[in-house]
């Protein structure tokens, strides 16, 4: 969560936004998650799972790429 | 006491640690998706009751922290709780994800963002906006 937060600060154009699963079950269920942490970029499910902040960002870019 | 008072030193020592002045905002209301969530034992919990009383308690520890809570009659993706800039989180931040909004309040209270100058490069990259959603649970 905090790598999403941190490249929030570092970048205008980009938004983070923590999701607690179990409350907002319907969102999460919309957008396949199924494991925690899940990463969900622009709408859709991207991965599962803490990675380093380098791959985070790879991650990111190329999700929306 | 929403926070024991070890967990209370623990995080002022950490939000000594801030550099600049943190606002929170925290809305409140019923949600557009309800879902009924129990405590060990079978206790209801009040989503709302719980993260205004969380927030208000970690937001109370440091003088360079400064909560607003804002009360919803619409559904909405509530509770939200937004720190500084736009930071934001939805949902009880109880447990594990206490940790979330207290580090998140550290990040955002910081001199410069905590990101490497590689990360930085790559992401003076990005043309377009991009939202990045991390869905968590509290255990």
């Amino acid at each position: 969560m905090l790598l999403a937060y941190r490249l929030a600060l570092a970048s205008p154009r980009v938004t983070a936004r923590g999701v607690e699963a179990s409350e907002f079950a319907v969102e999460a269920g919309r957008h396949g998650v199924q494991a925690v942490p899940a990463i969900v970029v622009d709408d859709r499910y991207a991965w599962a799972g803490a990675v380093p902040e380098t791959a985070f960002v790879e991650r990111v870019l190329a999700a929306r790429a | 006491m929403t926070l024991g008072e070890r967990e209370q030193d623990a995080i002022r020592a950490v939000l000594d640690g801030l550099v600049r002045e943190v606002d929170v905002k925290l809305e409140l209301g019923p949600t557009a998706t309800p879902v009924t969530l129990l405590a060990a034992g079978g206790r209801e919990i009040d989503s709302n009751a719980v993260t205004h009383d969380l927030v208000e308690a970690v937001c109370a520890l440091s003088d360079h922290v400064s909560l607003a809570v804002v009360e919803h009659d619409e559904p909405g993706p509530w509770p939200r709780t937004t720190i500084g800039p736009g930071l934001e989180y939805l949902g009880m931040p109880a447990g594990y994800e206490l940790t979330t909004l207290v580090h998140g309040i550290v990040e955002a209270g910081r001199a410069a963002p905590s990101v490497s100058e590689l990360t930085r490069e790559r992401l003076q990259e990005l043309q377009h906006d991009v939202k990045v959603d991390v869905y968590v649970t509290p255990t």
